[in-house]
């Protein structure tokens, strides 16, 4: 990468190599085991276990989709411990990356570099972007690469619907992590809000269709993104752009904040 | 083009209620060595952050080579070469790596006196920021303040954790820059540190400048701590009207007194006596700043010594 036309980014990058390396290991393992697992117990086995738990449990974890091949792998790897461990990722570096590295002061050179302000700001964020992109590239293609293994009757196109509308809502989750922080300049704000909102999506996601109540997952990101089940039915346009909508106010909202604000490293 | 190359006027920085600049007034000429002295918390890193813009005056101006520090943003940084006060750096990363970096975002501009800047300060630029002593974590801010040999050098406590021969090595750095017409800007709470280089210097207490001068009317005004013991009592009356010589103080054969210029009559009232040890110490800058805020009378007697030096 062209160091010299980002370099703030390619330093962000190259600090992060080892831990994006770790983290891309955690994705692929995770997502190759419990694909890998759906084979081995088989339809049958599946629908026998969800038929003994309680029908509501069932609708809050969306376990009723989990007959199908395409159902489990979202029930799964897409729509549970995927997000989490994105989600982790995505938020803590999020808030790390302008507000954690305002407070602990290591900002302080390249913000006194001759590289403007904004820049600073938006190759960072690029950063983010960037390393959440290539985390839901192995998850996509470890997944994939499971599902032609043993065969399973999920489309790669399908697969993309389904890591779009991931990579959407994780990047809006980092991207609140990261504009709340850079407004506030407190990592630990930005850290908050972002993982209480994350978890508030999953929650009125889960009981949404339990309580029956339409607003719950009208405004739940988690909801843009599973609600039409994209393994099964590919791309949901709709979702897509609710759920881009996200970085880009918080982006440009931290953007406007960091560009006008004191500076505390 | 102008000669100033940094002016404040009425420099105001309030942090929510607390006022940490309170009308700052300086104006720094090129090719200059300006200290910047004061005791920590009295405003000299806010200043110099304004500077930089990473903060915002609450009122007043400042200006770097004409321009307020927020409209020359990135151009006007290009021109400046910062070292923090308390240097922060991400540890994995080597000291070789960080500094290219750095030199990477600047356009590439420097890289190349990396190695002989760091084989200057016996930097050795293999090893992982983390495991840098305070010393040598010192040495890559100096490295990168100087590498890309700025118009302006901003040096903020630029000599803290340098042992003493590497803060020699770090005067003449200082030295090599002005002598190629750039202009240093460096802040200390200790005179000391840069009495040796520095030409004018100013004082800043509690957010407000308290005193500009050059720097040897200065270390006058501060005057020695003088301690001399004597074979035989002797009378404090005998010193009370020497020149120079204040708070004259003797307990038993001892006297201790603070002397301001020569010392010359002093040591003949002295030489009276005999004498069985002496000592002469330099004040603190702590010392000058109780004399700035003593009473009035004894501010007459700063003044008086004031003109004297120049």
């Amino acid at each position: 990468m062209a160091a010299d036309t980002l370099p703030v980014l390619t330093g962000v990058v190259r600090d992060q190599r080892r831990s994006l390396a770790l983290w891309s290991l955690a994705l692929a393992a995770v997502s190759a085991m419990y694909i890998a697992f759906y084979p081995s117990i088989g339809e049958s086995a599946m629908e026998e276990m969800i038929a003994t738990m309680p029908e509501d449990l069932i609708i809050a974890m969306g376990y009723e989709r989990i007959g199908s091949a395409a159902g489990y792998i979202t029930s799964t790897v897409y729509g549970l411990l995927g997000p989490i461990l994105l989600l982790v990722f995505a938020v803590s570096t999020g808030a790390r990356l302008v507000a954690g590295e305002e407070e602990d002061g290591t900002l302080e050179l390249e913000l006194t570099s001759p590289v403007e302000r904004r820049r600073v700001f938006v190759e960072r964020l690029l950063a983010l972007w960037l390393d959440v992109l290539l985390l839901v590239a192995v998850l996509t293609l470890v997944s994939y690469a499971l599902v032609q293994a043993f065969d399973l009757d999920v489309g790669f196109t399908f697969l993309l619907a389904g890591s779009a509308g991931m990579y959407l809502m994780v990047i809006g989750m980092g991207t609140i992590a990261l504009g709340i922080g850079a407004v506030t300049g407190r990592r630990a704000v930005g850290l908050g809000v972002a993982a209480a909102l994350a978890v508030l999506a999953f929650i009125l996601d889960a009981i949404g269709p339990v309580v029956d109540v339409g607003w719950m997952t009208a405004i739940s990101p988690f909801s843009w993104y599973l609600e039409n089940d994209p393994l099964t039915n590919g791309f949901d346009v709709r979702g897509l752009l609710l759920l881009a909508i996200v970085p880009v106010v918080f982006a440009a909202a931290g953007l406007i904040r960091f560009d006008r604000r004191d500076l505390m490293v | 083009m102008t000669d100033v190359v940094i002016r404040t006027e009425g420099l105001v920085k309030d942090y929510g209620s607390v006022r940490a600049l309170n009308g700052v007034d300086l104006q720094i000429e090129r090719g200059e060595v300006f200290g910047f002295l004061g005791p920590n918390g009295a405003g000299k890193s806010t200043t110099i952050r304004v500077l930089l813009d990473l903060l915002r005056p609450t009122a007043g101006r400042a200006e770097v080579f004409g321009v307020a520090p927020v409209d020359g943003g990135a151009e006007l940084r290009r021109r400046i070469g910062y070292l923090p006060g308390e240097l922060a750096m991400r540890g994995r990363q080597t000291a070789g790596d960080l500094l290219q970096h750095l030199a990477s975002l600047r356009g590439g501009l420097g890289s190349e006196r990396i190695v002989p800047l760091a084989e200057r300060f016996g930097l050795d630029l293999d090893r992982p920021i983390r495991g840098l002593s305070k010393g040598n974590k010192q040495k890559v801010g100096v490295v990168q303040a100087f590498m890309h040999a700025p118009e302006l050098l901003i040096l903020d406590e630029p000599s803290s954790g340098l042992d003493p021969l590497l803060q020699r090595e770090f005067l003449d750095l200082v030295l090599e820059a002005r002598d190629r017409g750039a202009t240093v800007f460096m802040s200390s709470h200790v005179l000391s540190e840069i009495e040796d280089v520095a030409g004018r210097v100013a004082i800043i207490r509690a957010g407000e400048i308290v005193d500009l001068d050059d720097v040897r009317t200065l270390r006058h005004r501060a005057g020695q701590s003088v301690e001399l013991e004597f074979a035989d009592h002797i009378d404090v009356e005998a010193f009370r009207h020497v020149p120079g010589v204040y708070d004259p103080e003797v307990e038993g054969t001892t006297l201790t007194c603070l002397l301001r210029g020569e010392p010359d009559a002093l040591l003949k009232v002295v030489a009276n006596h005999r004498v069985i040890r002496w000592a002469a110490q330099d004040r603190e800058l702590e010392d000058l700043f109780l004399d700035f805020y003593r009473m009035p009378v004894e501010d007459q007697a700063v003044k008086e010594v004031a003109t004297d030096g120049r």
